[in-house]
């Protein structure tokens, strides 16, 4: 290969990165940022920003498993209810045998991914639709939790997890830090695993994929376990970040995570995008919310400014192709 | 030339009620379920079967009969709605704001369905024009109108004409006659080119626009008359109440789409029947109610009712695999 092959191949390589749905929502975020703060005072001063990524990692990581699971072609209407069960059960599983309060959280993560497991099972064997399926499980799930909290809040007495809530190594949240630990794990596992190519494969074309040999029931299970898994541990950190929790705790992780997903350029229809595109979305979503605060409107207001701007976003990166 | 005539028309009329008879075999099982748990009902509730007893529980039943049929006219092309809870809290503060003002009750209703076919056809124009997903085009709408109907009225308030309330949600079924209205309404929309048009865009889109059906148009038309359907629900729902309460609707997003799946409709578009959405709504609303009169406390209801719609959903799908 000539030099000159070489430069082109690297220029046409650099300007499909450029043009990425990822990449364009970056831009966006980048964009809003530095027009913020010169607008808004204090909106561009490091605490601001650092606070905004950190209410945007909870976000992030419930769009992680949506992310799986809408680009196997389904979809997790009970994210929110897993999140609530996660911040809501935590204190039932404290040992006192355990100071350093490990043994709840994976008592906790090991229950919310048993539950996208059975989200899984429902999908691939019952046959039932995935939105049907999730929203069972979500009504399910809100039974279950008026058993467990009976509407009050609970409080946390566990290091671990207020350690994940507050601490701050090195100046950085702790909660960002597992954000990034989770970004660059699914990255992998999504881009660079037989695992992930199954997933594009199985949403693309699920009879095609089948065919082709893919277990489409455990690679389906497996899709709804990680989503549950990646709820549970956004349940901890937001346990840990607010100190109590309480039922509805979970509920704006539902809408955030698929319009994360949808507004970083995955097809809502499966078998196309990538998480590289949800971390923006994620970070994009608190944005446009913290901006929404500083306009001082009414919550009528605010809620229609919402929906415009996610509305007028979805049209960069959300539409499908032309019939022909 | 008459005695011709005559006989084609019975020749019709029976291919007619074949076809008819035809498209209710996916939903047999579901019009014995619903009967026995009509049957259920009536046991426990002796009153059901006098004048104001069924009147009370075809109210209980008429709003999410209405969503159910929403969501399945979007459904049968290929689409589906998330703002229906919020289209539904919006025609109730619309009605709760506007009937006892200037407009009045005729002037209020027709603002509600105005603004129900607006907001539709809206909706309806951005996804089918603009291609953007369904789903993520209502979910955001959602934000939009619940914000219009805090707007509209920010606390619980509002009232409606005691009259109305009377007629609608009182002793007599006026709302089991709206109910009929609306489903032959239904029949006779289906009749139409744009109704015609509405299973061949759902189920195959491609080969529907390629032989000159007005894709386009029948899902936009879809998205509009799914509009009506839903603030007609929250006219009513104001009209239970007595006044208007911009979330009063929430709840009927996830049991539209419950009622219209638990029907027989499918997700992929051009599968299923109104008659099945509309046993569907029926089912939910019987369980409900009987699970009401069994003293099943609300975490009881809960779980049963996750159950029974996965099994519901589940069953036909191993009856197909066996077969």
């Amino acid at each position: 290969m000539s030099i000159r092959d070489a430069a082109f191949l690297s220029r046409s390589r650099l300007l499909a990165i450029v043009t990425s749905r990822p990449f364009l929502t970056f831009a966006i975020v980048a964009l809003v940022w530095i027009v913020a703060s010169f607008v808004t005072r204090g909106f561009g001063a490091y605490g601001h920003l650092r606070y905004l990524v950190e209410l945007a990692a909870v976000i992030g990581i419930v769009a992680a498993g949506q992310t799986f699971v809408v680009i196997a072609g389904g979809i997790d209407l009970s994210v929110a209810a897993i999140v609530t069960v996660a911040a809501v059960g935590l204190p039932l599983f404290a040992i006192d045998a355990d100071p350093t309060g490990l043994t709840p959280i994976l008592a906790v993560l090991a229950m919310t991914t048993a539950i996208g497991l059975v989200n899984g099972l429902g999908v691939a064997l019952l046959r039932v639709h995935p939105m049907i399926m999730t929203l069972a499980m979500a009504t399910f799930l809100q039974g279950l939790l008026i058993i467990i909290a009976g509407g009050s809040a609970v409080t946390a007495a566990n290091p671990l997890v207020s350690w994940v809530g507050n601490a701050r190594p090195f100046g950085i949240p702790a909660g960002i830090l597992v954000w990034v630990v989770v970004s660059i794990v699914v990255l992998v596992v999504m881009h660079a695993t037989p695992f992930g190519a199954r997933l594009f494969a199985m949403g693309a074309g699920p009879l095609a994929a089948k065919l082709s040999g893919v277990p489409i029931a455990s690679t389906t299970m497996a899709v709804y376990g990680i989503s549950g898994f990646m709820s549970g541990l956004a349940g901890i950190i937001v346990l840990g970040m607010n100190g109590q929790g309480y039922v509805g705790i979970g509920d704006p992780y539902l809408l955030a995570s698929i319009a994360a997903v949808v507004l970083g350029g995955t097809s809502i229809l499966g078998g196309l995008g990538t998480y590289a595109g949800s971390i923006p979305g994620a970070i994009l979503l608190v944005t446009i919310t913290a901006l929404i605060t500083v306009v001082n409107a009414s919550p009528g207001w605010r809620s229609i400014l919402f929906g415009t701007l996610i509305l007028a976003l979805l049209l960069l990166s959300g539409r499908e192709a032309a019939r022909r | 030339m008459s005695h011709a005539s005559v006989s084609s028309t019975a020749r019709f009329g029976s291919l007619y009620w074949a076809i008819q008879a035809k498209r209710n075999i996916g939903v047999r099982g579901l019009f014995v379920v619903v009967l026995a748990f009509m049957v259920a009902y009536g046991f426990l509730f002796h009153g059901l079967f006098t004048g104001s007893g069924f009147a009370k529980f075809t109210q209980s039943w008429f709003p999410l009969a209405l969503v159910a049929m929403a969501q399945a006219i979007l459904m049968l092309t290929g689409g589906i709605s998330l703002a229906i809870g919020a289209l539904v809290s919006l025609g109730a503060v619309l009605a709760a704001t506007t009937m006892t003002g200037p407009l009045g009750v005729a002037g209020g209703a027709a603002l509600v369905s105005l603004v129900g076919l607006g907001i539709g056809a809206v909706t309806g124009v951005i996804v089918v024009k603009l291609r953007l997903p369904a789903i993520v085009v209502t979910l955001a709408g959602s934000f939009i109108i619940a914000g219009a109907a805090l707007l509209v009225l920010p606390r619980p308030g509002g009232a409606i004409p005691p009259w109305l309330s009377d007629l609608l949600a009182g002793n007599t079924p006026a709302a089991f006659g709206v109910l009929v209205v609306v489903v032959l309404l239904w029949k006779l929309y289906l009749a139409t080119p744009l109704g015609l048009s509405l299973y061949a865009a759902g189920e195959n889109p491609v080969g529907a626009y390629r032989s000159g059906v007005p894709v386009d148009a029948a899902r936009i038309a879809a998205y509009a008359i799914s509009g009506l359907l839903c603030t007609g629900a929250g006219l009513f729902v104001a009209a239970q109440t007595g006044s208007g309460d911009p979330i009063i609707g929430n709840s009927f997003t996830l049991n539209s789409i419950a009622a219209a799946v638990l029907g027989g409709i499918g997700f992929l578009g051009g599968q299923g029947t109104m008659r099945g959405a509309l046993a569907g709504s029926l089912l939910l609303s019987l369980m409900i109610s009987v699970m009401f009169f069994l003293g099943f406390t609300p975490v009881a209801q809960y779980v049963a009712q996750g159950l029974i719609i996965i099994g519901a959903v589940a069953i036909p799908q191993f009856r197909m695999r066996a077969r």
